[in-house]
């Protein structure tokens, strides 16, 4: 099978380089620009898209665990990103809740456990961060709002 | 409608309101990148008066099928028309306002064009060099200055309620975790924890009420390359409110590339404090700050899900709504986590 990753690296970088400067002054040169540029994270995001996912349903099943709870949550049936994405959601709608109930209390088990929970979501927002390509004349379209 | 049919149309329409004006026509007409949350075009209109020809440089701001913030354009028209010609803000003047689509398929309005500046993107904030002393000045001076607008007989005011001092805290949190909970399309804990760590240790009340710009951010002025802000943009999210929202959300670190030392990535925090002081008659506030300051991630984290969920529905194909949706939640998710899980004895 092909190289996903390499293929939308490839072809994110031909539309920043390439494809972009040639319509420059006109609206959809931006288009290129801001597509090429999430292209190539696109890339370097498939590769780890899976171990993510299976990582953060590691952590938010450990969480339940340690809250002793269960939790009747399915586990994926396969390692497709859709199937472990609705696993992961679920989950942490989960963790939401469980959250909710450790604010509620003011002993010291409640707040270790609420403390695993953030130290969970500090580690997980570290992980999805994207590292976005530098391509210094392509980000000027990359202002939001 | 196409470009040329809109140059068509809008002359037509033009002429109609500019008094005394007759063979009205539209000589260029760009799109221009003036934000997604508006379909922005600047337009040169040629026409002629009783003093001769003339060629005025205009901005059509017009509502497309969806946009990152779910606005009304006659509020950010009550805006610019609030603050122009006060206190030495440089914003441009608003001439019409359509709020029906029977003109030009939708909702718009036009302001004068500004003839001179650039806007700074906020990811390349070096570009400012060597002016960025000078450029900080101003952005902290004219964001004092607009929390030192007049509220009372403001054409904001007649537009839109103006909230007790104490609850301005309460009405956007309110209104930012309904957009969170209202288009996420998937669940967002780190959001949920940051609104309730909100909601059980509110700010104090707001010192005075003020005209908050509601986006004030590199990026939403324009420079003119020499040291000098011409223009400040993008009033859609105006509202009467705590000028602390503004001063927090112009120095959220997302704007600045995370540059902690100077504020807005531009003034260092002691000398941007006190002009912003000077210039809204406020007194700086570190516990206010700190709340108003966590909030403007968690309003971020509100506009970056609309923005995915317009994308992702398709309402809204501009590929900065996929990127708003990825990076800059990530960004903002981050930045909550990192400041919250601490306070929760997390990672400390």
């Amino acid at each position: 099978m092909s190289d996903i990753g390499m293929i939308l690296d490839r072809v994110g970088r031909k539309l920043v380089t390439d494809v972009a400067p040639k319509l420059e002054g006109d609206y959809s040169g931006g288009h290129a620009a801001m597509g090429g540029i999430m292209a190539v994270m696109a890339g370097e995001a498939w590769d780890g898209a899976a171990d993510r996912l299976v990582n953060e349903i590691k952590g938010l099943r450990d969480l339940i665990e340690l809250a002793g709870k269960d939790v009747a949550v399915e586990k994926s049936a396969s390692f497709k990103l859709t199937d472990l994405k609705r696993e992961r959601d679920e989950l942490a709608r989960y963790i939401v809740a469980l959250q909710m109930s450790l604010e509620q209390r003011d002993d010291d088990e409640a707040k270790a456990l609420n403390a695993k929970i953030w130290l969970h979501f500090m580690n997980t927002a570290l992980l999805r961060m994207p590292s976005p390509p530098d391509f210094p004349d392509a980000e000027e379209d990359a202002d939001p709002a | 409608m196409l470009e040329s049919e809109l140059a068509t149309t809008f002359a037509a329409y033009a002429e109609a309101r500019l008094p005394g004006a007759k063979n009205a026509r539209v000589d260029s007409i760009n799109r221009i990148h003036g934000g997604a949350s508006r379909q922005t075009y600047s337009i040169d209109l040629a026409y002629e008066d009783a003093t001769g020809p003339k060629v005025k440089g205009l901005i059509l701001r017009r509502d497309p099928p969806d946009s990152l913030i779910d606005t009304e354009r006659r509020v950010e028209f009550a805006a610019i028309k609030s603050a122009f010609g006060q206190r030495g803000i440089p914003v441009p003047e608003a001439l019409f306002l359509e709020t029906g689509n029977e003109a030009l398929g939708a909702p718009f309005f036009v302001m004068g064009r500004i003839e001179s500046g650039d806007p700074l993107n906020p990811f390349k904030l070096d570009d400012v060099e060597p002016h960025r002393a000078a450029i900080g000045e101003q952005f902290f001076r004219h964001l004092g200055s607009i929390a030192a607008l007049p509220v009372d007989g403001s054409a904001l005011a007649d537009e839109i309620d103006t909230p007790a001092a104490d609850q301005c805290w309460r009405r956007e949190l309110d209104y930012w975790a309904n957009e969170i909970r209202s288009n996420a399309l998937s669940p967002q804990p780190v959001a949920e924890a940051a609104i309730r760590h909100l909601e059980r240790n509110p700010p104090p009340p707001a010192q005075r009420l003020s005209i908050v710009h509601g986006d004030y951010r590199t990026g939403n002025y324009l420079q003119d390359g020499a040291g000098k802000i011409t223009a400040i943009l993008d009033w859609e999210m105006a509202h009467i409110g705590d000028p602390y929202e503004d001063l927090a959300w112009a120095t959220d670190l997302l704007w600045c590339a995370n540059d902690q030392e100077r504020a807005a990535g531009l003034v260092p925090w002691p000398e941007a404090i006190a002009i912003w002081q000077e210039a809204s008659g406020c007194t700086f506030d570190p516990a206010a700050f700190e709340w108003w300051s966590l909030f403007a991630h968690v309003k971020a984290l509100g506009i970056w899900v609309t923005s995915e969920k317009a994308f992702a529905n398709g309402d809204n194909d501009d590929p900065i709504l996929a990127w708003s949706g990825w990076f800059t939640h990530a960004a903002h998710e981050l930045m909550l986590a990192m400041r919250l899980g601490p306070k929760y004895g997390a990672g400390g």
